[in-house]
């Protein structure tokens, strides 16, 4: 055994590793991403749909689609990002408007990447603002980052979709909450 | 909960589809007067060109180095239109309506199709790009008028073309200029293709700072 755990051990409730503590961290871990996973959808998802024309505009700098195709998605992924990071932000379905948020993030990496990887010198257009940009200007990398993150965040909510400060807990009063009090 | 999730999805998917059904245009019908190509195709300079390279440029009437371009490079390009040398098309595109509070860049457009009604495009736009406002002040149509005149548009055709302008006639048109431009993959302006070719940015940026770089350019791109 490592002395570390030895010590763990000869101590009763060393502060931060006892049940309660690891929950606080847990449920903190949880509503943050919560709220930065929807509140990222739903500012991008708003965004878009003000302008919608600058939306399918920014899918058709990718390169990937038949016009058709690409006004298609330019239209309809706002409207899904904004149901989406709405659900989160309540806390409502959150395991599953996790998983679709973590999906998106993974689809919006592939891409950024293929963007990148093609050479292109475009905006990642994730806030309505899309479009070839000088050479040097691009910001691959950072988007990609950014965009882990958040599928890191939405993964999370997958395996623990209970947070508190959620609808979903309010509507199902989990005995895990009530014992909390 | 499993029922009320089910129904959430599908109101989500409802309304995307109504989103998309709403925003997807209804075809590029409109009509653009003389020398409007079809379906949103942009304006022809001289349409009895021959077999020449078909050179078509992007712009938007708001966009700072659209300005620049044509105030560099504009007269050049002209020129070889005039002298047979290129069919030349312009496609006016208006996402920058946004930046002005006034939808600057589709009054502008509009503008531009009622000048060549006028028979007066290439110079209108010359003169229209000459005394470009900043970016976000946007144009009056006092601008569109004095432009129309400079070009040498008066009597009855002024006040066609002036109508024209207050009454907007060519919005559709407009509407499908930009919509079309999305079609052909351009995304931002300008661009010039040349036989559907997009420029690089070095040429681009040639016809930005050097007046005579057109004709090489052009014997470049072929």
């Amino acid at each position: 055994m490592k002395p570390t755990s030895l010590r763990e051990a000869a101590a009763p409730t060393p502060p931060g590793t006892g049940p309660r503590a690891r929950r606080l961290i847990t449920d903190g871990v949880g509503v943050v991403a919560r709220l930065a996973l929807g509140a990222v959808l739903l500012v991008a998802g708003y965004l878009k749909l003000v302008d919608l024309d600058g939306s399918v505009r920014s899918v058709v700098a990718y390169d990937l689609f038949d016009y058709e195709i690409a006004k298609f998605i330019g239209l309809t992924l706002p409207v899904v990002e904004v149901a989406v990071g709405a659900l989160l932000v309540l806390g409502l379905f959150t395991r599953a408007a996790g998983l679709v948020g973590a999906s998106l993030m993974v689809v919006f990496i592939a891409g950024v990447a293929s963007a990148w990887a093609r050479g292109l010198s475009i905006d990642c257009g994730c806030f309505g603002t899309g479009g070839p940009v000088a050479p040097g200007a691009t910001r691959y990398l950072e988007e990609i980052v950014r965009d882990v993150g958040l599928a890191v965040a939405g993964g999370w909510l997958v395996l623990r979709p209970r947070t508190p400060l959620s609808l979903d807990a309010l509507l199902t009063r989990h005995p895990h909450h009530e014992r909390t009090d | 909960m499993g029922l009320i999730g089910a129904v959430t999805a599908v109101l989500v998917a409802i309304v995307a589809v109504v989103v998309y059904l709403a925003s997807r245009g209804d075809g590029l019908d409109a009509a653009g007067g003389a020398n409007a190509l079809a379906e949103g195709g942009g304006l022809v300079v001289n349409p009895d060109a021959g077999n020449v390279p078909e050179v078509i440029v992007y712009e938007d009437f708001q966009c700072p180095f659209c300005g620049q371009l044509e105030q560099t490079s504009g007269p050049q390009i002209v020129e070889a239109a005039q002298e047979g040398d290129i069919k030349l098309t312009y496609i006016f595109m208006s996402f920058l309506d946004g930046a002005s509070g006034n939808q600057s860049s589709s009054r502008a457009a509009n503008a531009a199709v009622c000048s060549a009604d006028a028979g007066v495009l290439p110079d209108f736009v010359l003169e229209v790009f000459e005394d470009q406002p900043q970016e976000g002040v946007g144009y009056e149509d006092e601008a569109f008028l004095e432009a129309a005149e400079s070009a040498g548009v008066e009597g009855e055709q002024l006040e066609q073309f002036t109508t024209c302008v207050q009454e907007q006639e060519y919005q559709g048109y407009v509407q499908d200029m930009a919509e079309r431009s999305s079609q052909d993959g351009v995304t931002s302006t300008p661009t010039i293709t040349v036989d559907g070719e997009a420029l690089g940015q070095q040429q681009m940026q040639q016809l930005l700072s050097d007046p005579s770089a057109f004709d090489s350019v052009l014997a470049e791109s072929q």
